[in-house]
């Protein structure tokens, strides 16, 4: 049963992401990300990893997805690129994914890999997480800090850039 | 097939996909999503493997990814923003100025 | 002292070019002059030295360089050769300094002159006292540069400065032949040092290399720095330098250098039979010709030249038989009345104006009669009519050219005789032509005609009476313990009385005949011009030798150097394969800057065929 949602919630996300180059309207392709970004949060469950699950929906989906569909909803989508929505590149695009793709799989095949651990690992639980996080990770907690803390001021700039042009 | 290779080869599929999407569409605001589907083909792998290996350090850099993915798109999106509204339009064949 | 010697030209040198021209002449003067008569006071000083020690001074000035086991030190050589050199070249190269005050007053490079004249008397002293061939080589690239600044004197006027190219470049072209001649020896003997290379050579094992080879390769230097056939064609150029250039360096010293050195390594020419018959053959040859040229010449300085040819053809006989202080003898006496003859025809000049033209001269033996007198001794002394000294040298030349036993043949005392003929008949058909009969000058010449001042006369006084009462000082004797003079066939012996009476009688017969063709108005022997015309023509142009060489040398070279090295090696290859870079480095930026074509989907293609070639290239390798 477990193994039957896994395939379904795996290729799932793989649906969605072929109709993200498909569908013409970029609202309609924002959807079809987020249906692939729940089905990852669904394969993630089923792994095990429930926390990671919860911080797929919650960070991507609640707020980079909705981020998006803000910024579409706030631009004017009727422009050549909405009736010509493929590139001049669409047929060596095409070439390259088969190419890749094909590499990508080679590459796995050939290589030794195990099959998937047993999902009893407390490693992904909410404790031993954020305990490893604030000890062991702490520098990269606090580098993050200042990641974010520079996207907010670079976020600022733009806006006072944006004001500066219209006086 | 286990389910390690089929969850590698979503992540390297939704890899692909996204790659190629930024290729073969036009409007920006796609092209944009496209990279964050990469994104999301990269850090399935990363959580299969690093589940695989029961190990801490996965289960931070997971989260780590996703911090920086979120503050990436804080910035492409206002960024997009700014040059649609210089170009009047969201075709990526309009900003072709660094040409030659 | 005798590094002292050689240095204090050169200090003479250096206060002239550097301080001369602001010190006025004067200065220029005093220190120009008085520094080579103080040399030649020193030679005196040290000849006397020698003469009383009775074995070579050897002075060493220091060490130039070390190259493992060899040395190669700056010694001076005082013996008997070098000794009579250095007084030969400090003597009358003082007399020509002191003319040249009164010759060149009115010059205003006046200060370069007596440097370039210092310098000169410099490398000469480094020449013959050198005791290694190092530093006489050394020596004689000086002289042949000094030489170059001074015929090129007057550097404003392209052909003059021409003529001095065309010395100085033919010298070089002898200098290949010297410069191999040098890596013989020092390979086969290990040494430079010419005594040394002697006495290599006069023991009872002979080293094991060609004498004959070390002879002709520095008998090949000798006939570029000595002006025989075939590079003798600098020599009457090189008399566009000022009239005591000419006196000091192309009669009296710099030529007379070639001699110097077969003179000096006589010890090898004794073994090498080849050589020497080689010299005596070019000797001869170069003698008889440059004397047939030097017969229908019209420029007073010219038949100098070809006559100092001449002579130098001579002294190389003299050297090929054997005859080594012979050699040595004539070039002293040659000192004497050749300079005294060409420091006549300055005078001759002077007083003319700067004329040079013989056609123009005559009638001048009243206006300017001390020049008149002294250019007629040293013509007297060259004929070769006895006593003066050139009757002494020339004669023993002539003997043991026809008896000795190393060479010696009746055909070259033939062509001696007869060169001997020429030589007395040219050099007084110059005298009638420029002293007697009508004048031939214009009105404004003719009035300007004066007498040159005592610093001129006073030195052609004394440069007749040594031409006149030299040849009493027997040089060949005094040498003999050193280069010994050749056995003479036995059966032969007796005819050296008979000899001697023919060559007065030519020097004679040249006297009348001269008289007899120029004397009047010289219309004798235009008619005999006039009916030999080919022959005249032939002579006139000395040979041709010039265009042959421009012809058969020249014009190939410039051929070579203009399609092949110019338009071929440099244009085509050179800058063509740099002029083929950058078109090919405009072409692959041309090709590749075809990738920027500003497009955001082309970029990010390419990174996608970065990704799979990172991926290809993992499969080989990890």
């Amino acid at each position: 049963m477990e193994q039957a949602l896994l395939w379904f919630f795996a290729l799932a996300a793989l649906v969605g992401g072929a109709l993200m180059l498909v569908l013409r309207h970029p609202m309609r392709v924002a959807l079809a990300l987020i249906a692939s970004m729940m089905s990852l949060a669904g394969v993630y469950a089923m792994l095990g990893v429930h926390v990671i699950a919860v911080f797929q929906v919650l960070i991507y989906v609640g707020a980079v997805m909705v981020f998006m569909v803000y910024a579409i909803m706030l631009l004017d989508v009727r422009d050549p690129s909405f009736t010509h929505r493929y590139s001049g590149y669409l047929l060596p695009g095409l070439a390259g994914l088969a190419v890749l793709a094909w590499t990508f799989f080679h590459t796995i095949g050939n290589s030794p890999l195990q099959a998937g651990a047993s999902p009893a690992t407390t490693a992904f639980d909410v404790q031993p997480f954020s305990a490893a996080f604030l000890n062991d990770f702490w520098l990269y907690f606090e580098l993050t800090s200042v990641l974010l803390l520079a996207a907010v001021v670079a976020a600022i700039a733009i806006l006072k850039a944006r004001r500066g042009n219209h006086e | 097939m286990n389910n390690t290779q089929l969850l590698l080869s979503v992540s390297t599929g939704l890899f692909c996909i996204g790659l190629v999407g930024v290729i073969v569409r036009r409007n920006l605001l796609v092209m944009l999503m496209c990279m964050e589907l990469m994104l999301n083909g990269v850090i399935l792998s990363l959580v299969t493997l690093s589940q695989q290996a029961a190990s801490a350090t996965g289960a931070v850099l997971v989260f780590l990814v996703f911090v920086v993915a979120a503050a990436e798109i804080a910035i492409a999106v206002p960024i997009v923003l700014l040059l649609a509204r210089r170009k009047h339009t969201l075709d990526a064949d309009a900003f072709s100025d660094l040409k030659g | 002292m005798l590094t002292l010697i050689v240095l204090l030209p050169l200090f003479g040198f250096l206060l002239n070019g550097l301080l001369g021209n602001r010190l006025g002449k004067a200065f220029v003067s005093v220190v120009g002059c008085g520094l080579p008569i103080l040399a030649f006071a020193t030679a005196i000083v040290a000849f006397q030295a020698f003469q009383a020690a009775d074995a070579p001074l050897v002075q060493t000035a220091f060490r130039w360089a070390l190259i493992g086991d060899f040395s190669f030190e700056i010694t001076f050589y005082l013996d008997k050769l070098s000794s009579v050199m250095v007084l030969i070249v400090t003597g009358v190269g003082s007399l020509i300094h002191v003319y040249s005050t009164g010759y060149m007053k009115d010059d205003s490079s006046y200060a370069r002159y007596f440097a370039y004249l210092n310098l000169f008397l410099f490398f000469m002293l480094l020449l013959v006292l050198g005791r290694s061939l190092l530093v006489l080589f050394v020596g004689w690239e000086g002289v042949g540069l000094a030489s170059y600044l001074l015929i090129g004197f007057w550097f404003e006027d392209s052909v003059k400065a021409a003529a001095g190219k065309k010395a100085f470049i033919t010298n070089r072209i002898g200098d290949a032949g010297f410069l191999l001649g040098m890596f013989v020896i020092y390979s086969t003997l290990g040494t430079l040092e010419m005594d040394q290379i002697n006495a290599a050579f006069a023991g009872p094992v002979l080293p094991a290399v060609s004498a004959s080879l070390i002879g002709i390769l520095l008998f090949i230097g000798a006939t570029g720095k000595s002006a025989q056939i075939p590079l003798h064609v600098w020599l009457p150029d090189a008399m566009a330098g000022p009239t005591p250039v000419s006196a000091l360096i192309h009669a009296a010293t710099m030529v007379t250098a070639g001699v110097y050195l077969v003179a000096r390594l006589s010890g090898v020419y004794i073994h090498a039979p080849e050589a020497s018959q080689v010299i005596a053959v070019i000797g001869g040859l170069t003698a008889f010709f440059a004397a047939t040229i030097a017969v229908v010449q019209t420029d007073i300085k010219k038949v100098l030249a070809y006559s100092t040819i001449s002579q130098l053809g001579y002294m190389f006989v003299a050297l090929g038989v054997g005859a080594y202080g012979v050699a040595v003898f004539h070039l002293y006496t040659h000192a004497f009345f050749k300079a005294c003859l060409f420091l006549g025809a300055g005078s001759v000049i002077h007083a003319m104006g700067g004329e040079q033209d013989v056609r123009k001269m005559g009638g001048l033996y009243k206006k300017i009669p001390w020049t008149f007198g002294t250019f007629a001794v040293a013509t007297a002394a060259i004929a070769g009519l006895p006593p003066l000294a050139g009757f002494f040298s020339k004669d023993e030349i002539l003997w043991f050219a026809f008896a000795s036993e190393s060479g010696g043949a009746t055909w070259l005392w033939a062509l001696g005789s007869f060169t001997a003929l020429l030589t007395s008949f040219y050099m007084f058909r110059l005298l009638w032509l420029t002293f007697f009969g009508k004048p031939r000058m214009d009105e404004h010449t003719a009035h300007h005609v004066h007498e040159s001042p005592v610093s001129m006369t006073g030195v052609l006084v004394v440069l007749a009476v040594l031409s006149a009462i030299g040849g009493f000082l027997s040089i060949p004797h005094f040498l003999e313990s050193q280069l010994p003079l050749p056995t003479v066939s036995e059966h032969l012996e007796h005819f050296e009385m008979p000899l001697l009476v023919v060559s007065v009688l030519i020097a004679l017969t040249g006297l009348a005949g001269a008289a007899f063709f120029f004397g009047g108005d010289a219309s004798r022997a235009a008619r005999v011009g006039q009916r030999f015309t080919g022959l005249h023509k032939l002579l006139s142009g000395k040979y041709y030798v010039d265009e042959l060489y421009e012809t058969v040398i020249g014009k190939p070279l410039v051929w070579l150097s203009d399609r092949i090295f110019l338009r071929l090696g440099d244009r085509v290859l050179i800058d063509g394969t740099l002029h083929g870079l950058t078109g090919l480095a405009r072409l692959g930026a041309g090709i590749l800057g075809r990738v920027q074509t500003g497009n955001l989907h082309l970029y990010v293609w390419l990174v996608l065929a970065g990704i799979f070639a990172c991926l290809a290239w993992s499969w080989g390798h990890v």
